[in-house]
């Protein structure tokens, strides 16, 4: 029971983590919220289900192909709109206004596409369940706690130990620095608006299959992922992770042994206990001046 | 005379309608080390970033030819890989990377992999302080350190020509005396340097020629010797 439960909250902290990795990502780059992550998310889930569930694309192939599709929606989303607004000299609240409605246009415009139904997101593996410790775990469930694993590690190691991943740092860190040196900042920024996206897409394509796939789907996950990134200390990739995981846990153990209508309230006031106990999240990270 | 590694003919910037140089000319040579001094405000900073790429192209009036073509329009990160780098002023250096992963970024454009190593051994020779300190953040490096380190990073762009702003800026006279040792040292190994002090006496002490800034104007240009014996520059820029 409690190995179940613990899978469980796994399940819901990894994409958390995810989300919540986009949020601190973007806001090192660019010093702004991006409130889309979530319908990202559900996106990433619907257009995972159609490749997928509709045009019976092999599953991986359609995790490639959505991750690609999305990493250019989250380039011309930051060089399209956020860029352009910057530009303009738009203070940075309305851009993260912005960055709202475009949220709402997905969610409307994917209830347009695909419905307002709920959508079974059909199995990918034949075998439904495999064994951990004795315990049954749903075969959809490991392998998304096992990707999201794999993607934090990867990302991990594309920022900290490749020059270009370094370079995306340098441009975040130092913008007129960054250029004085030859580094396309204008590309890194969007890059990281990129790869937010089609982390979140990824996630949406994770969750999906367990949860089944809905316009507001990523709503909530959005702001779950964005406490987590907050909790973790806003802006750290690392703290992002550990934020969501603790979100999740802490969500699912509520609705296991006191009740699932409680499992949001518990989490939004933990969310607020940590802004008062600890306003620079695990990690320490000052988010304003920073 | 022949052709300027560097020419600047009637360059004007302007913020937004704010005019703040106003047509200046300008050269450096190959080889030769130049500076141009000037009071807080007088526009330095704005020529270098302008020359550099690093203000807004809209802003840009004039020509600025470097090796003969007219980089004036070409935008920030083309630049350093025209052979012209700049060490900005307050050093700039990636506070959260470290002092490794700085030297690193300063290879970023380099297409000869083949030399990178070599040439990053010869600047952790020139400053062996900051081999020593290669794991270290940047941000927590001292200010002589922190120049070093920009000064090095930008070498490593394998320059043609290095221009620095106010390196001497908040250091120690001490330290002030290493740093511009090792900017004659980088002039004497070929690389051309046009750098912009507040500290006229050890600029025109260092530089070969220079060039007297006010409000956004060239008022004075001259040989070094010469500016150090001109009694409006003596006044004005050398307390004597
Ligand atoms: N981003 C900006 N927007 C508007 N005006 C600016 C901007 N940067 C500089 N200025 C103005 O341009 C003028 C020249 O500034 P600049 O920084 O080039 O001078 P400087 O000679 O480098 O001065 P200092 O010795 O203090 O560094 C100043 O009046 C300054 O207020
Ligand atoms: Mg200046």
């Amino acid at each position: 029971m409690i190995i179940q439960i613990l899978v469980s909250g796994l399940v819901l902290g990894c994409v958390y983590g995810l989300i919540a990795l986009g949020y601190s990502l973007i806001y090192k780059a660019s010093g702004m919220l991006n409130f889309t992550q979530g319908d990202i998310l559900t996106l990433g889930a619907f257009l995972g289900y159609t490749f997928y569930g509709v045009f019976h694309i092999p599953f991986i192939l359609t995790v490639i192909i959505v991750f690609i599709i999305m990493l250019g929606f989250g380039m011309v989303l930051e060089k399209g709109i956020i860029s352009k607004l910057v530009a303009k000299g738009t203070l940075p609240i309305y851009t993260v206004l912005a960055t709202i409605a475009v949220s709402y246009i997905i969610q409307n415009g994917s209830m347009l596409v695909w419905g307002t139904q709920s959508i079974n997101f059909p199995r990918i593996f034949h075998v439904t369940n495999i064994k951990i410790l004795g315990v049954n775990i749903q075969t959809e469930a490991f392998v998304c706690i096992l990707v999201s694993m794999i993607c934090m590690v990867s990302l991990h190691i594309f920022m900290k130990h490749t020059r270009f991943g370094t370079s995306m740092r340098a441009a975040a860190m130092d913008p007129l620095a960054a250029r004085s040196l030859g580094i396309n900042v204008s590309l890194a920024t969007g890059l990281t608006w990129g790869i937010s996206a089609a982390v979140a897409a990824l996630a949406g394509m994770l969750i999906g299959p367990l949860y089944g796939v809905y316009t507001t789907l990523g709503a909530t996950i959005g702001r779950k992922g964005f406490a987590s990134a907050v909790m973790g200390g806003y802006g750290n990739m690392y703290g992002a992770m550990l934020g969501g995981a603790i979100l999740g846990l802490v969500e699912t153990f509520t609705s296991a042994y006191i009740s699932s209508s409680y499992k949001d309230l518990v989490a939004y006031i933990l969310l607020i206990t940590f802004l008062f106990i600890k306003p620079t999240g695990i990690f320490n990270e000052r988010a304003i001046q920073d | 005379m022949g052709k300027h590694l560097l020419e600047l003919k009637n360059l004007q910037y302007s913020y937004g309608n704010i005019k703040v140089v106003h047509g200046i000319d300008l050269y450096v040579d190959e080889g030769e080390i130049v500076t141009i001094i000037g009071a807080n405000g007088a526009g330095k900073t704005t020529t270098l970033q302008t020359v550099s790429g690093l203000t807004a192209a809209s802003g840009v009036k004039g020509e600025i030819l470097f090796d003969g073509r007219n980089i004036g329009r070409t935008r920030g990160h083309l630049i350093a890989g025209q052979g012209l780098v700049q060490v900005l002023e307050g050093r700039h250096v990636f506070s959260k990377l470290t002092v490794a992963e700085n030297i690193q970024m300063g290879t970023y454009i380099r297409k000869d992999k083949a030399n990178i190593n070599k040439d990053i051994d010869q600047v952790y020779e020139m400053f062996p302080r900051l081999y020593e300190r290669r794991t270290q953040l940047a941000g927590t490096l001292s200010g002589g350190e922190q120049q070093m380190l920009a000064i090095g990073r930008a070498l490593l762009c394998n320059p043609r020509m290095i221009l620095l702003d106010e390196p001497s800026l908040g250091l120690a006279p001490i330290i002030i005396k290493e740093i511009f040792e090792s900017i004659v040292r980088i002039n004497k190994q070929g690389t051309s340097v046009l750098f912009v002090e507040q500290n006229s006496k050890i600029a025109l002490n260092v530089a070969d020629r220079g060039y007297v800034m006010q409000n956004g104007e060239i008022i004075l240009h001259d040989t070094s010797v010469n500016l150090l014996q001109n009694e409006e520059v003596k006044k004005a820029y050398l307390g004597e």
